[in-house]
């Protein structure tokens, strides 16, 4: 018992570990309630509904009315859950910094290479929410829906996905990093 | 009944992309560094976990496979191409 709770407690898990857990999540997805993981497909599921309210006609397309459903769906209630477990883990490892002064900015590497102002981490971070949400719509997933839970069922789109992901990933660290690398 | 399920599992995904710091910036981006290979390692895990795991159950006879995603080559590449330059950017 206090070993788990010790694990439990630590901040960083081997990555050996957790992807066993999250391969048995994976599993588990699949089995029970015949679903896969994904986390992208959720943003586009909400930004239907919102659309639909808001301007009817432009979200009335063969994309939001086929493909992106718009609703409530199982993958909403899966993201709502990965933010509360991600809120755990980060309380149970005491790194929870809930409204504390430099909670938006606060990984070290991050201050090094872009600077230590907030909204610089606000923008970029909307920037590329919007370059990755808009790619994982036209690859048909993310890393979670597409790479990881396709890779498991052995889907060709998902090695195609993580070789893509892997070299402009690459390019775009030698960029930013430039000698730094 | 099945959101119960959704809910149940997803804290166990974030419990475990927590855990394993996929929630920070730099193991992300220093995994297309190749001076930290988090990523990788847990990514290659749970799949192997997961593929033994779905492929021996389907064996049994236990479960059908869900629909799977689509393979389209020009728009998974393309897809995935503009999706590293987020991933790198932002630290997802």
């Amino acid at each position: 018992m206090k070993w788990i709770i010790k694990q439990i407690s630590k901040e960083e898990w081997s990555p050996y570990a957790a992807g066993i857990l999250l391969g048995i999540v994976g599993i588990l997805a699949v089995f029970l309630s015949d679903s896969l993981l994904g986390a992208s497909g959720a943003f586009e599921n909400l930004a239907g509904m919102l659309g639909k309210a808001i301007a009817p006609k432009a979200f009335d397309n063969l994309y939001f009315n086929f493909v992106m459903p718009p609703g409530i769906t199982w993958g909403v209630v899966l993201l709502i859950g990965v933010f509360f477990g991600g809120l755990i883990g980060a309380a149970t490892s005491g790194t929870l910094k809930w409204g504390k002064k430099d909670a938006a900015n606060s990984d070290a590497q991050w201050k090094r290479i872009f600077g230590p102002q907030v909204w610089k981490r606000w923008v970029l971070g909307f920037v590329g929410a919007i370059i990755l949400e808009y790619s994982a719509g036209i690859a048909g997933g993310c890393t979670s829906g597409l790479a990881i839970s396709g890779g498991m069922l052995l889907v060709p789109a998902a090695f195609l996905f993580i070789a893509g992901m892997f070299v402009s990933g690459i390019i775009t660290a030698l960029i930013v990093y430039r000698n730094r690398y | 009944m099945n959101f119960v399920i959704a809910l149940f599992l997803g804290v166990f995904f974030g419990f475990a992309l927590n855990k394993v710091g996929l929630t920070k910036y730099h193991k992300i981006v220093n995994q297309f560094r190749f001076t930290d290979m988090t990523v990788l390692k847990f990514m290659m895990t749970a799949l192997v976990v997961a593929m033994i795991g779905l492929y021996g159950l389907r064996g049994l006879g236990l479960i059908t496979f869900p629909a799977v995603p689509n393979t389209y080559i020009v728009g998974n590449l393309v897809g995935g191409l503009l999706f590293g330059v987020g991933m790198a950017l932002t630290g997802y």
